[in-house]
């Protein structure tokens, strides 16, 4: 009992994908985590902490989901590591935490008999029970426990049942390590546990030997039909798109006008100088318009949770194995690719996933290429421009649409030729994915998620936006030439020098020197492009009754060259959407590949790759489209 | 791992999982090739039942009340034969 008094100690939770791990950590910790009903959504060990009902304080880790403890991927190294100790600063859990679907026992022991085995100390969560009953198994939960020699606790995880006869297993005396027995007169381990998890669930989880039509089968039998199953497709991710960029804008709506109301509060208050002009222009005009962008953001991570709580996700891989074949990736490389739509960072962590190690690389290579919602503010400043219109319509998602279209194409094309000039692998790793059970999703994980996405994309906003703002406010303004007009001041100020440093190397493009300058700031993060451009363009037009987030679009449209000819002319424009499609412009995913390839010059040849891409293609069109006379 | 040789099968009752028709419920026998670990791990092991729910470039079988998504060429390399 001498440990009762020293650190707390580790409770480890393992298990296989979907057997409600991180359903159960939430439960015990109450931290916030994303849950998703998809193999693979935790990929990397979260901890937390919680209390037995003595009040003693547990470290509770979450690992990765994994099949078995043989290390076929980078997701099944992790938690064999934290099991054995070796992950840095943790040592050998205290007691191990078996969570298994109870409806699924055949294959979910084979995990925990190896659990058994390694001698650590062990209790057997059932979670599911309701799911098992309602299968028509008839579980024998005493049964179990008596075979395995461990405590087995029968639980149901998203209603919270069970989780205090949990506690009450995890308290002191702790359970002892039970004995393999199953290894005894077998010839190998793995028909010894075969045999043995066979006779147990005879004994303890008897199974209905009809096979029933579940619900989910019946929903499968539409959306992974061959055709039916391509239509659902179109038509589920079309709406998310949609949805995304229709309800938005209301929300963004209120944004700005809380914006402007702001700034003129603030204007109003102050005298007319330098701090004045920061706080206005700088602050909240800079920090403002990517904040107006919160809605989308917030609308896309929540259709994601959706899609992965619900089930549809995994179904979307199977659906989209084929079509991955063609770029020379699997299935497997879907769910990272379309997170990474979101944001590339989760995107390329969630690339542990999958078992081939060069499928894995070229997923990484790509995934910044599917267009990312930082990109999404940048967008919609330019897509209403090329169209003329004002609002959001049809024919805008319809560019959106096509934007992604052509960013996810021209990715397959580079993944194909990459992933061929690697050669194949080894033991070449085939299909093979488990569809989950539909079900319906967790509604207070979800909005968790997007509100935890959500305050992290504000905490960016006030502090590297805010800062990148501030700075950029400053370099346009200082030094002063006194007695000028804002135009003349502007180019006299530090940002006014450095744009026409820059503007010889834009210009072949069709950007003038102020886009060359707000272009260099965004390769910090592509969002700061809209601040940028917003605070760069503060001089040009004095008019400021027009609707918030048309202002700039005004300015623009009336941005000339010296020689009198519109700077955004529809060629310019676009060649600025292909530089943004293409350009790698996030230090934080440059960071996150550098980690998860294990190599710098990966992520290097990533970055020179991608924006060298954008560059000559932007160059391309441009040049060409002169050519032809647009 | 030594494994059984196909042939230790009686020839008629042996197929592949390719071979099953969608609808039919058969038992694995054997798992011979290089994915067998794998398989194993997902939860096709020797002895289990499944049913094939579809067939095509990947095919989906249910396991134990689970649906697995397998390739052609993993399910080459499960042996099974008709349920008793």
């Amino acid at each position: 009992m001498s440990s009762a008094t020293e650190f707390p100690s580790t409770i480890a939770l393992v298990g296989n994908p979907n057997a409600g791990k991180t359903t159960l950590f939430n439960a015990l910790t109450g931290s916030n985590q994303h849950v998703g009903n998809y193999s693979g959504v935790t990929v990397e060990v979260k901890s937390g902490e919680t209390f037995t009902p003595h009040g003693r304080k547990l470290r509770v880790l979450d690992l990765p989901g994994c099949y078995s403890l043989r290390a076929n991927s980078p997701d099944e190294k992790v938690a064999l590591d934290a099991l054995h100790g070796l992950l840095p600063g943790e040592s050998i859990p205290d007691l191990i935490v078996c969570v298994v679907d109870a409806s699924n026992l055949e294959r979910h022991l084979q995990l925990t008999l190896q659990v058994i085995e390694l001698g650590l100390p062990c209790v057997l969560a059932l979670n599911m029970v309701d799911v098992a009953e309602g299968a028509g198994l008839r579980l024998d939960p005493a049964k179990l426990s008596e075979e395995l020699g461990i405590p087995v606790v029968p639980m149901q995880a998203n209603a919270k049942r069970g989780i205090v006869e949990l506690k009450q297993a995890l308290r002191f005396p702790r359970p002892v390590a039970s004995e393999a027995t199953w290894l005894a007169d077998a010839a190998d381990p793995e028909s010894g546990r075969r045999a043995f998890i066979t006779r147990l669930c005879e004994l303890a989880a008897r199974r209905p030997n009809a096979h029933q039509q579940t619900l989910s089968d019946k929903i499968d039998s539409i959306l992974l039909h061959p055709i039916c199953g391509w239509i659902s497709m179109a038509v589920i991710f079309f709406t998310v798109f949609w949805a995304i960029f229709s309800f938005a804008q209301i929300p963004m709506g209120w944004i700005g006008s809380g914006k402007d109301l702001l700034a003129d509060w603030v204007g109003n208050q102050m005298s007319e100088g330098d701090l004045r002009s920061l706080l206005v222009d700088g602050v909240i005009g800079g920090v403002g318009s990517v904040v107006t962008f919160i809605p989308q953001i917030v609308l896309l991570f929540l259709f994601i949770g959706l899609l992965e709580s619900s089930g549809y996700m995994a179904r979307a891989a199977y659906l989209m194995d084929g079509v991955m074949a063609r770029a020379g990736l699997s299935g497997k490389s879907f769910l990272p690719l379309f997170s990474s739509f979101a944001c590339a960072i989760p995107g390329v962590m969630a690339t542990r996933t999958i078992d081939s190690a060069k499928d894995r690389l070229v997923t990484i290579f790509i995934a910044p290429w599917m267009s990312c919602s930082a990109r999404l503010p940048v967008y919609f400043l330019i897509v209403p421009l090329l169209l003329h219109d004002k609002e959001g319509t049809w024919k805008q998602a319809l560019v959106l649409f096509s934007i992604y279209a052509l960013g996810t194409l021209t990715a397959f094309v580079v993944a194909r030729i990459l992933r061929s000039r690697l050669g194949e692998d080894i033991t070449p790793g085939h299909f093979l994915l488990e569809l989950p059970p539909y079900r319906m999703p967790q509604w207070s994980y979800i909005f968790r998620h997007v509100l935890d996405r959500a305050l992290s994309f504000v905490k960016k906003a006030g502090t590297v936006i805010l800062g990148l703002s501030i700075l950029l406010w400053a370099l346009s303004t200082y030094p002063k030439k006194p007695g000028s007009d804002k135009a003349d001041a502007l180019a006299y100020s530090a940002m006014g020098r450095i744009g026409s440093v820059i503007e010889p190397v834009v210009k072949p493009l069709g950007f003038d020197g102020k886009m060359g300058t707000a272009i260099l700031t965004s390769f910090a993060a592509r969002e700061i492009f809209v601040s940028s451009m917003a605070i760069l363009y503060r001089v040009e037009e004095s008019d400021n009754e027009e609707q918030t987030r048309n202002v700039l679009r005004d300015r623009l449209i009336n941005a000339k060259w010296p020689d009198g000819r519109p700077i955004f002319t529809t060629l310019s424009l676009i060649s600025l959407l292909l530089f943004f499609m293409y350009a790698m412009q996030c230090l934080a995913t440059t960071a996150v590949v550098t980690r998860e390839s294990g190599s710098w010059k990966w992520a290097a040849g990533q970055f020179v790759f991608m924006s060298g891409f954008a560059y000559a293609l932007s160059l391309i069109v441009f040049q060409t489209g002169r050519l032809l006379g647009f | 791992m030594p494994h059984a040789n196909a042939a230790d099968l009686k020839i008629d009752s042996a197929m592949t999982l390719n071979q099953v028709k969608v609808g039919c419920d058969v038992q694995i026998r054997i798992l011979s090739g290089p994915g067998c670990d794998r398989l194993r791990d997902m939860g096709f092991c020797e002895e289990l039942q499944l049913r094939k729910l579809t067939s095509g470039r990947n095919m989906i079988c249910s396991i134990c009340g689970t649906r697995l998504a397998i390739s052609k060429e993993l399910a080459e390399q499960v042996l099974v034969s008709p349920v008793k």
